[in-house]
């Protein structure tokens, strides 16, 4: 990797934040000390440079705290790389989308950065307009249609990454591969077996974009609409009018409800609440008579559904239930107490139907015109249609598909630890893609000659320099912003998924004056509360949550479900209505401000905090000693 | 009109008597309180002094001609004339004898109305409530009279004919919005409607629609501490809360400061401008669950008339919702409907336009 920082001469220096115009300059940003070469970890492309200076100090970065709330590891770039393309590649070669153009990245101190491209010729405009109706209109006219494909293309894509096997490579051939006359040895099927495993995920991540815009765009028309016909309607109101009752996402709490239930009638209740460690509780549920059945049950549920992600699925250290069982299983406990105390742990889906209904009846029932309730119809019908992907296209490829992923990059790990590359599997997640591919290549030739590979004694070292750079760029939390904001932020993708709009850059840019005792963001789920705050910057640390906490974080991931019926109130630095989680966590019913930008940077664990989730407000009301 | 009434038209007609709800007797007001009172809601108990006993009024002293005459003359007179004409005539009216069988009438109503709500000498509102008012959109707010906290069966009695008198006024005299009916050219009675005094520990007015933007998903309430008539006459800022009809969500606030209210002073005996508790003049005058209260109440009664409404309401000292008056809200119901979307097109043609940028409605929508 080639490190380039940009060195400015004195008169040519980065133009600092200007409040309420602009943002600092991305080239002003400092390398934290013990960070020196960070550079090193990401690819060329990725990182600023003087040769693009003109560009890149033109333009408006956001932190993508959503997706990599962390400095990124090098091998997790995999998937903003990913997008990068997919995305784009959407937005200016396939559709394309009139207004829109790619979105360009960059890594600052470890941290991703994007930048949306806006259209802006008339001319160009008109002329996209024109293939984009023809393309996008086929898409929207068949949509059910080729949703069934898409779910086939991903379900197989799916299984063939469950195919995919690492193992080291034997000390001898075995006797078949010699009579097979086949040619080909364990070191050509490893390189193979990895480049599948990359393309792979290439695949899925081309799949994840090809409907997503299109999605988007039919719900934020539908939501424009409302806004304009029913001014200061929540986007809460909004979503509750499109979104299904039996998307993906609700799948893995219902499972756990299932098995709830399932321990309670073969008598397990006991079994399970005692032990609180998952696998003691396994283990005591296997000693029992009737254990047997449960298990089995349990066994059936857990694959695919507890591939089920504590994070946004982009990072590898977002482990799923099936890494991690202690989340199910606390939610579980929770139900079979229910359970005991006669409690109904159904989700009432009867009522919640009835009252989509009501609400989009009455809403309609206010318009002025015939031409509005006709639109109205059309807008919500065809909001609806695409919702189903667009809910359930995030347990496909951010939770089973990227969660099996990082298992296999683990196995393809224990590869590197047998040959003596690496002393834990976990290592190799710092090592970027392609280096990977280096290093097998090393690691066959030092197989193949019987020769210690450079590797054995190169990666070790190097890794340990890594992560130390990444500890000290992990202190030092990223600005939200950089550079110079644009007049109107129209790129649909900002506005619903990360929730950057007009209003949220202004916020950002008038709070250098602000003392941080009151933070602004999204109003996401309406309500009242006051507690201590709970910051969580590592999904690890979701266990320390106690009953009554607000939690404060970078985002949340539906997973955290268990942990939510335990909060007052959750609080995010980023998230728009649309975010990932946004849909799940509407349905605890916890008022909710997201999108504060600053809010697990400028509050404290221990603070007591107002949330008001009617006005998109945090105040410290009581602070602690540092 | 002068016509539905005839001599077997009774003097004074109780709001939860069984003919009452909708009662031309009763004027637009009242009627329309009569029938919110036999559809159950919470309106004070009261008695209109109906349009029947009016004219025999004004049979009685020999001044209907007279009375015709005045409005023929006051339609085609200039603003001064007018006025002359009407203090001239209010005078008149003032000074005229009650009939014995009227005034008996009212003085039993209201000693039946002291029985009814166990208490003697009960402080009452005295409301005009005009035939005319209310009637074709047009809104007759503020043009006619409101007495508060009368008691005593001579002042009740005093303040009918005041009302009486008001219907003379020069504002009831050339009142003609632009577009609604030709209230003075035609011969409009009145009714005088008698009703418990709520002691309002807050009040004011709501409305099913938002009055800004002709939104109809949402509900506005105004209100402030003491009495209503601070918002009524637009004396007091109120605060105002705009709540989602569908949801209740409080959409939006503003908790205005409040020094002063309406309110019975009881050394001058009479309602008059006083202090607020000083604990409560920052505080907002509606708690979070009254809010959601009223804009159900808002609704149901929406439902229930088939139209937006206006709406006065109380909430009492021991946190009941009374309702003061219902009448149709009448700006947004005239006016042509205004078409949010800029063009008929298919969903998918919506949709496919925005990305171009094209948005659904013009100009963002209500936000004039």
């Amino acid at each position: 990797m080639t490190s380039t920082t940009p060195r400015p001469t004195a008169d040519d220096a980065p133009a600092p934040a200007v409040p309420g115009k602009r943002f600092p300059s991305p080239f002003s940003i400092e390398t934290p000390p013990g960070a020196e070469g960070w550079q090193s970890m990401y690819p060329y492309y990725a990182l600023l440079s003087n040769e693009r200076r003109e560009f890149d100090d033109g333009k408006f970065w956001f932190f993508d705290g959503m997706h990599n709330p962390e400095p990124l590891y090098p091998f997790d770039t995999i998937m903003t790389e990913n997008w990068w393309v997919a995305v784009s590649q959407m937005s200016t070669r396939v559709w394309p989308i009139p207004l829109a153009g790619g979105i360009d990245h960059r890594i600052i101190n470890g941290y991703l950065y994007v930048s949306p491209n806006a259209i802006t010729d008339q001319q160009a405009i008109a002329e996209r307009a024109e293939e984009f109706t023809r393309r996008a209109g086929h898409y929207y006219e068949n949509w059910d249609k080729i949703y069934e494909q898409w779910v086939a293309k991903a379900t197989d894509c799916i299984k063939r990454l469950e195919a995919i096997r690492f193992a080291p490579l034997p000390d001898r051939e075995p006797e078949s591969r010699v009579f097979d006359h086949r040619g080909l040895y364990s070191s050509y099927d490893l390189l193979r077996d990895y480049g599948r495993l990359i393309d792979n995920l290439f695949e899925m991540g081309s799949y994840h974009f090809e409907m997503l815009n299109l999605g988007y765009g039919a719900y934020l028309t539908f939501r424009e609409f409302c806004q304009a016909a029913f001014p200061g309607i929540t986007d809460q109101t909004i979503a509750s009018m499109v979104s299904g009752i039996d998307i993906m996402l609700f799948r893995p709490d219902d499972e756990v409800r299932a098995l709830a239930k399932l321990a309670v009638e073969l008598g397990l209740s006991d079994v399970l609440l005692a032990e609180e460690d998952p696998d003691a509780a396994l283990a005591a549920v296997a000693r029992h008579p009737k254990g047997e059945q449960w298990l089995e049950g349990f066994e059936k549920a857990k694959d695919p559904w507890f591939w089920f992600s504590t994070g946004a699925g982009y990072q590898h250290s977002d482990r799923a239930w099936i890494d991690d069982l202690r989340l199910p299983f606390t939610a579980m406990r929770g139900y079979i107490t229910s359970l005991l105390a006669g409690e109904d742990i159904r989700r009432p889906l009867d009522e919640i139907l009835a009252e989509r209904v009501r609400v989009t009846e009455e809403y309609r029932s206010y318009l002025p015109t015939d031409a509005d309730r006709e639109s109205f119809d059309g807008l919500v019908e065809l909001a609806r249609r695409v919702f189903p992907f667009v809910e359930n296209h995030n347990f496909y490829v951010e939770h089973w598909h990227h969660s099996l992923f990082f298992s296999k990059v683990r196995e393809l790990g224990d590869v590197f630890v047998a040959h003596d590359f690496l002393d834990d599997r976990e290592d190799i997640f710092y090592l970027h893609r392609n280096e990977i591919y280096s290093a097998l290549y090393d690691l066959n030739i030092g197989w193949a000659t019987g020769t210690e590979a450079r590797g054995v004694t190169y990666w070790r070292p190097e890794v340990e320099r890594r992560k130390r750079i990444r500890e000290a760029l992990k202190a030092h939390p990223p600005l939200p912003a950089l550079g110079v904001p644009p007049e109107y932020i129209t790129e649909p993708l900002t506005v619903m998924l990360w929730g950057i709009t007009q209003e949220s850059v202004q916020e950002w840019l008038g709070s250098g004056d602000s003392d941080g005792s009151e933070l602004r963001g999204v109003a996401a789920s309406a309500g009242k509360a006051t507690g201590r705050a709970r910051v969580i910057v590592d999904p690890e640390q979701l266990h320390e949550v106690q009953d009554g906490e607000i939690l404060v974080c970078r985002i949340t991931a539906p997973s955290w479900a268990p942990v939510f019926s335990r909060l007052s109130a959750a609080v995010s630095d980023v998230g728009g209505i649309m975010a990932h989680t946004a849909i799940v966590c509407r349905e605890y019913g916890l008022p909710a401000v997201v999108g504060t930008g600053f809010a697990t940077t400028a509050l404290r664990t221990g603070q007591l905090i107002e949330v008001d989730g009617s006005a998109g407000t945090v105040r410290v009301l009581e602070d602690v000693s540092a | 009109m002068r016509n539905t009434t005839d001599a077997t038209s009774p003097f004074v007609l109780w709001i939860d008597d069984p003919s009452a709800a909708g009662n031309r007797l009763l004027g637009g007001k009242f009627g329309s309180l009569a029938e919110m009172t036999a559809s159950g809601f919470a309106v004070p108990l009261g008695f209109g002094v109906t349009t029947a006993a009016f004219w025999h009024f004004l049979d009685a002293a020999g001044l209907a001609a007279q009375a015709a005459d005045v409005r023929a003359r006051a339609r085609a007179a200039e603003l001064a004339e007018v006025q002359s004409l009407s203090a001239e005539f209010k005078a008149v009216v003032e000074a005229a004898p009650m009939p014995a069988d009227l005034e008996s009438a009212v003085r039993d109503a209201y000693a039946e109305l002291g029985r009814r709500t166990g208490r003697d000498g009960l402080p009452v509102a005295v409301r005009s409530s005009g035939e005319s008012e209310d009637l074709a959109g047009a809104s007759f707010a503020g043009q006619y009279d409101t007495f508060l906290w009368i008691r005593g069966a001579d002042e009740v009695l005093a303040h009918v004919r005041r009302c009486w008198a008001g219907m003379f006024g020069p504002a009831v005299l050339t009142y003609r919005p632009e577009g609604g009916p030709d209230a003075v050219g035609a011969e409009y009675g009145i009714c005088v409607g008698v009703q418990q005094m709520v002691e309002a520990r807050s009040a004011g007015v709501m409305f099913t629609l938002d009055p800004v933007t002709g939104d109809r998903s949402k509900v506005v309430i105004e209100g402030c501490w003491g009495l209503g008539e601070g918002v009524v006459s637009g004396g007091i800022t109120p605060s105002r809360y705009v709540v989602d009809k569908v949801t209740f969500e409080l959409v939006h606030q503003q908790v205005q400061r409040q020094a002063t209210k309406f309110g019975f002073d009881p050394q001058r005996g009479a309602v008059a401008e006083v202090a607020v508790d000083a604990d409560l003049t920052e505080a907002p005058c509606l708690e979070r669950d009254q809010i959601t209260e009223l804009a159900r109440l808002a609704k149901t009664i929406e439902r229930y008339r088939g139209a937006p409404q206006d709406i006065e309401w109380a909430v009492s000292e021991a946190g009941n919702l009374h309702v003061l008056q219902v009448r149709p809200e009448t700006v947004w119901s005239r006016r042509q409907a205004e078409q949010l979307v800029t063009e008929r097109k298919s969903a998918v043609g919506h949709v496919l336009a925005r990305f171009a940028g094209v948005g659904v409605t013009s100009g963002g929508g209500r936000t004039s």
